[in-house]
């Protein structure tokens, strides 16, 4: 067997990455990275000072914070209370929910989730927040597919939900579950790193 | 968590409006208290400033 870089192993079945342990270290709120870095510079060229919206999935409050830099009215939403309480330290206007559940309609102009996208096997399911905040469960749609069938409710007439997916979790299947539910979608901002393209797909009502 | 969130949120449950119950205020942020649905009665906590708005039933749903 011919050595190979380890990072490239796939004994596990993970795909290409390295896998959900090595990623989560020892924290348990997600902390901002590449996609975190994708999705608020693109949802931060479209929305306008005054504009009221929504982080799903906040974490650590990351591109809420970087949308109230730019004018909007930010909250965030998350599941998990370690990522609540941090995105409230870090100044963020943060609720404990499921989603949008908790939201009236017609509140937002703009919503944004990066989800968890990680395809998980269950057997490799982790039963902790870190898990949750990673593991997309078996083809990664775990979140996103209840999240598009939520979303229009909460948008405001011409409102608009943006998504970051990767190329491991099928943004063309994405875009074909939404259109089912009535979502018009769009890519909007894409970018190649080393094991996936990250896609931000823009979704609104048809 | 600021009164103007209220704006804003709803019932999970019925998305109908939610009355704000203050405990305890310091300084506009409200730190603890209650939400309660103005249709179903149910009550949600505010904790260290923080609406906790999950259904009942994923409330106590806690990774171990």
């Amino acid at each position: 067997m011919g050595e190979e870089p380890s990072d490239a192993a796939d004994a596990g079945g993970d795909g290409d990455r390295p896998s959900l342990a090595d990623q989560r270290g020892v924290e348990s709120v997600y902390q901002p990275a590449e996609d975190s870095d994708l999705l608020a510079r693109t949802a931060r060229e479209r929305v306008g000072a005054g504009d009221t919206v929504l982080d799903v999935g906040t974490g650590s409050g990351y591109v809420a914070a970087r949308l109230a830099e730019a004018g909007a009215r930010a909250v965030g939403v998350d599941v998990s209370p370690l990522a609540c309480r941090e995105a409230a330290g870090n100044g963020v206007p943060v609720v404990r929910g499921d989603l949008v559940e908790p939201f009236r309609a017609d509140a937002f102009d703009l919503v944004a989730f990066n989800p968890p996208y990680l395809p998980t096997p269950p057997e490799k399911e982790w039963d902790d927040w870190m898990e949750h905040a990673l593991s997309g469960g078996e083809d990664g749609r775990r979140l996103v597919d209840p999240f598009l069938e939520t979303v229009e409710r909460v948008l405001a007439p011409g409102g608009e939900a943006l998504v970051l997916v990767s190329s491991l979790t099928d943004p063309d299947a994405v875009r074909a579950y939404a259109s089912d539910h009535g979502l018009a979608s769009e890519r909007v901002a894409s970018e190649k790193h080393p094991y996936e393209v990250l896609v931000v797909l823009r979704f609104s009502a048809e | 968590m600021k009164e103007d969130l209220m704006e804003i949120i709803c019932c999970p449950l019925d998305k109908h409006d939610l009355d704000l119950e203050v405990t305890e205020r310091d300084d506009g942020e409200i730190l603890s208290g209650e939400l309660v649905c103005t249709e179903c009665s149910e009550t949600f906590p505010i904790e260290d400033g923080i609406p906790n708005l999950l259904p009942p039933d994923m409330r106590d749903e806690a990774p171990a």
